[in-house]
């Protein structure tokens, strides 16, 4: 069964400083039959203006994945980490019993535009933690990059999540095809991140998602001009 | 989300009550509590901070890391920790004072948080917010590590919150 959550339908909030297309209820957008996907729980599109950002803030509990799109995106939190993200990097905070960060776009004269992913963790109260590393770009044209999943992995590197989830970064041309098994009993979740892509048949645009249950296989496909997707394969 | 709603309002000039502030902060959430992080203006002019090379680089910098306060956090608060530095409290104090402006604050905490837990910086403010209406909790206790300190006083004033919530 494939069910398509349109980019347009999606819940939106502008601040003047940033913009946010929420795919699940979050903050002041509260729909209860968007209340996430599986251990998805949060998928917000953001795009904070040059200098802006997040301000100090709280979290508990929560896998909590960024992944820049365009821009930079400077972190730092009360376990002691400062860095800067951009694209082809990711950030993994593992909130567990308590984190206090900051987000701001890390550029005074350029926007950032970026995912942030909230997923459910597997236990509760488990110590914060906070991972990021870089990738080759090259690794995710026409092949699915690993991202984050439940694993411990150095080599080549994705975040660990307390969760029994995977998430994937592609870059598909025009055409371009991935096959990609779903486990019996499993179910993905698929995000337009740019461009466009065909999954089994469903043309997904920039911020379109796509809930997948019940279905054997995806076949991933570069529509016109070719995309960028991510991808959560979930318990 | 948690049951309980921690209001964290802090004055700091150059760092250290911050840290307390946020240590205190991190006590709630560990505690269940959502939480928001504000810290109140200076009352020195300008000049005098701009005279001043570590006070204005940190002024900068806390003023892009924290939002000011609103009227609508006292309102949405269960506690109000408030954190102040020893040598100054009339900031923290004077934030106090204008709480009952905003509407009923009787039946919320105010926990009062010092470095030191200094008296003569935690009495202005155990006053103003006793005359706000606020539930006053006792300071924490005294140790030679002031972040766990500030921690465990976010804690255990949350829990405090949430009994008292349960009982009104």
């Amino acid at each position: 069964m494939l069910t398509l959550r349109k980019a347009e339908d999606r819940g939106k909030s502008d601040l003047g400083w940033l913009t946010s297309y929420h795919t699940f209820s979050f903050g002041g957008y509260s729909d209860p039959n968007h209340m996430g996907f599986r251990a998805l729980r949060v998928l917000n599109d953001d795009r904070v203006a040059a200098g802006k950002g997040f301000g100090a803030h709280g979290h508990r509990d929560m896998e909590i994945l960024s992944y820049v799109l365009e821009g930079k995106l400077a972190h730092k939190d009360s376990m002691g980490e400062e860095h800067v993200l951009g694209p082809n990097e990711v950030q993994a905070m593992s909130a567990g019993s308590g984190v206090i960060h900051s987000e701001f776009n890390a550029s005074e004269t350029e926007p950032t535009h970026f995912f942030q992913i909230w997923l459910v963790p597997g236990s509760r109260g488990i110590k914060p933690s906070y991972q990021q590393f870089a990738y080759d770009p090259h690794e995710k044209r026409g092949t699915l990059r690993l991202i984050a999943g439940p694993e411990k992995s150095t080599n080549p590197p994705s975040a660990f999540i307390n969760q029994d989830a995977r998430m994937y970064a592609a870059v598909l041309g025009n055409g371009e095809t991935i096959n990609y098994p779903i486990a019996p009993g499993r179910h993905a979740w698929v995000q337009g991140a740019a461009g466009e892509i065909d999954v089994n048949g469903v043309t997904l645009k920039e911020g379109d998602g796509l809930a997948v249950s019940d279905e054997s296989s995806l076949t991933l496909r570069g529509a016109a001009g070719g995309g960028e997707l991510l991808l959560f394969d979930l318990a | 989300m948690g049951d309980i709603n921690a209001l964290v309002v802090f004055y700091s000039r150059y760092g250290a009550t911050e840290k307390l502030a946020l240590a205190a902060g991190l006590g709630a959430i560990q505690a269940d509590a959502n939480i928001r992080l504000r810290r109140v203006a200076d009352r020195a002019d300008a000049a005098t901070i701009a005279a001043d090379v570590h006070w204005k680089k940190n002024l900068d910098r806390m003023n892009r890391d924290y939002v000011a306060p609103r009227p609508a956090d006292p309102v949405w608060a269960d506690v109000i920790i408030l954190a102040t530095p020893a040598e100054s409290s009339s900031e923290v104090e004077s934030y106090v004072a204008s709480l009952s402006s905003l509407g009923s604050m009787n039946g919320k905490l105010a926990a009062p948080l010092a470095p030191g837990n200094r008296e003569s910086a935690l009495k202005p403010i155990y006053s103003a917010a006793a005359c706000c209406g606020l539930v006053v909790t006792p300071c924490g206790q005294s140790s030679d590590d002031p972040i766990a300190t500030a921690t465990s006083f976010g804690q255990h004033v949350t829990e405090m919150a949430r009994a008292l919530k349960r009982t009104s």
